[in-house]
């Protein structure tokens, strides 16, 4: 397992992709409080490369303290791929619902409450995927395009993350953040799970970014 | 050319609209339907046209779009539609205008910045009313026309969470007509089936909108008076009694009378479930059937 944690990404470039998410995660607050109004804080982000055959154990350990969660699900294509999973707190579709004013702008009939907490989670997930992911494809001089969203409603965490969506012997980039709304009670975590696929462009890329500091 | 002769051979709207909003592509399908050519609307700003477009939704998707070249969505049941054209589907359905799925996403330049952005706008106004449909016989009972039991149970229950949050009153009448099985002995199931129909829609005409009137089996209805104290759900219950019983059924050239049993409930300090509501309206109806029937029992 270490000889392929080090094929992928030695311990100095998974230094300069923390580096460069910093960068990249700055940018995306100052974007996303433009597009939704709102502040979004970004915590510094965490790299860890891992089995893909941990990958379940792992988002556990992290949404366990959820009641249920809300998925968000997008896949990124560029020479930088992957998958971005957003998972939201409990009770953030109907937070972000009125922190989007979307209850203002939408007649509400008899039962499209679940349908606009949907809409809602999805066109926020697919603003902070795209704020984060396009932001890091960017600075490493990559243009992404993203696959339609995918979403899980207040699902228990067994149910919204299955095992075997991804190929178990693969090694995976995981980079993990969490941000909170400054207004309203919503938290949640991004993982962006890239495979060893985009491991040698993101080394080229990851020395040509660090370059341009030297 | 020829991508333009397919931009315009697509049974989908199409238009690409530049950093200003401005209309840069409209295919034939936006032609057709809006009724504006492309010449006539190239380069002029979207909400000149389309003013109500112009909501945040729609100012944040475009932004998202172009700041970081996200695909947005609006999709038909939350919002109908983005442009208000009329519908082509067959007519016979209620939507005043055509139901429509869109999307929106980045168009590129060669320095792989975002100039344009795409809408596409697909026409599902036929499945929208094909869903309205299944959604409707979801909930209603498909003899009479009022809720069925499956919709009751799903409000009964929203409606007391509801109460019981807000606080207020809430009350239920469940009634039975008298010896239904008689009707049906006498002038067979289809007569039976007839009177069904007939007292529901009697009983249906006569509560307010915020009422729900539901077959809760067989000859058993129940019906659901939100922000009703018990008192005044007993008059309801009442004006539902008289008016059945002056009300002529007419079968086959025979004039038919029917009575009905009624009990009432309400959420109270010892009544705090759908369940509990249910069972004490229940035990109600029981003692008004007991009590010689054509009447109303309260808890």
């Amino acid at each position: 397992m270490t000889m392929q944690k080090e094929q992928i990404l030695t311990s100095e470039e998974i230094e300069i992709l923390q580096e460069l998410m910093n960068i990249a995660f700055g940018q995306s607050a100052a974007d996303l409080a433009e597009v939704i109004d709102t502040q979004v804080v970004l915590s510094v982000p965490f790299i860890k490369l891992m089995q893909v055959a941990d990958l379940p154990e792992y988002f556990k350990n992290h949404v366990k303290d959820y009641k249920n969660i809300n998925l968000v699900e997008q896949k990124f294509w560029g020479r930088f791929k992957g998958d971005a999973l957003l998972v939201f707190s409990s009770g953030a579709g109907k937070e972000l619902i009125t922190l989007l004013k979307h209850d203002e702008e939408v007649s509400l009939e008899s039962d499209p409450v679940d349908i606009l907490e949907r809409e809602t989670l999805m066109e926020v997930g697919n603003i902070l995927i795209g704020a984060c992911v396009g932001k890091i494809a960017e600075l490493l001089q990559d243009v992404v395009t993203y696959t339609p969203p995918m979403v899980a409603v207040e699902k228990g965490y067994q149910e919204a993350i299955s095992g075997g969506r991804y190929d178990p012997e693969c090694t995976a980039i995981v980079l993990k953040t969490d941000f909170c709304f400054e207004e309203g009670d919503v938290t949640g975590f991004l993982f962006l799970v890239t495979s060893n696929d985009s491991g040698t462009w993101l080394r080229e890329a990851l020395k040509l970014f660090i370059e341009q500091y030297e | 050319m020829i991508l333009n002769q397919f931009f315009d051979a697509l049974n989908l709207g199409v238009l690409i609209l530049d950093r200003d909003l401005k209309v840069y592509k409209w295919n034939r399908w936006m032609e057709i339907h809006s009724g504006i050519s492309a010449a006539k609307i190239h380069n002029t700003p979207i909400f000149e046209v389309f003013p109500g477009l112009n909501t945040p939704k729609f100012n944040r998707s475009c932004k998202s779009v172009f700041k970081f070249g996200n695909l947005c969505f609006f999709s038909q049941k939350l919002h109908h539609y983005l442009f208000p054209f009329k519908s082509t589907a067959y007519s016979g359905h209620e939507f005043e205008f055509m139901q429509q799925s869109c999307a929106m996403g980045p168009l590129r330049n060669d320095n792989n910045e975002v100039e344009y952005l795409y809408i596409y706008i697909q026409d599902v106004t036929e499945v929208a009313v094909y869903e309205q449909k299944l959604v409707e016989l979801n909930m209603k009972d498909g003899l009479t026309g009022v809720y069925n039991r499956r919709f009751l149970e799903k409000k009964l229950k929203e409606e007391v969470e509801r109460h019981r949050r807000y606080t207020g009153d809430f009350s239920v009448v469940l009634f039975d007509i008298d010896h239904f099985k008689r009707v049906n002995d006498d002038y067979g199931h289809q007569c039976g089936d007839f009177i069904l129909k007939s007292v529901s829609s009697r009983i249906d005409s006569i509560i307010r909108n915020v009422d729900y009137l539901a077959r809760y089996g067989g000859e058993e209805f129940c019906c659901l008076l939100p922000q009703t104290p018990l008192k005044f759900a007993a008059k309801v219950a009442e004006r539902f009694r008289v008016v059945i019983m002056d009300q002529e059924h007419n079968y086959d050239n025979k004039i038919i009378n029917v009575r009905i049993s009624l009990g009432v409930s309400a959420l109270q300090s010892d009544i705090t479930t759908a369940d509990e509501m249910i069972k004490r309206a229940d035990e109600a109806l029981y003692r008004a059937k007991d009590g010689g029937r054509n009447r109303v029992e309260t808890i």
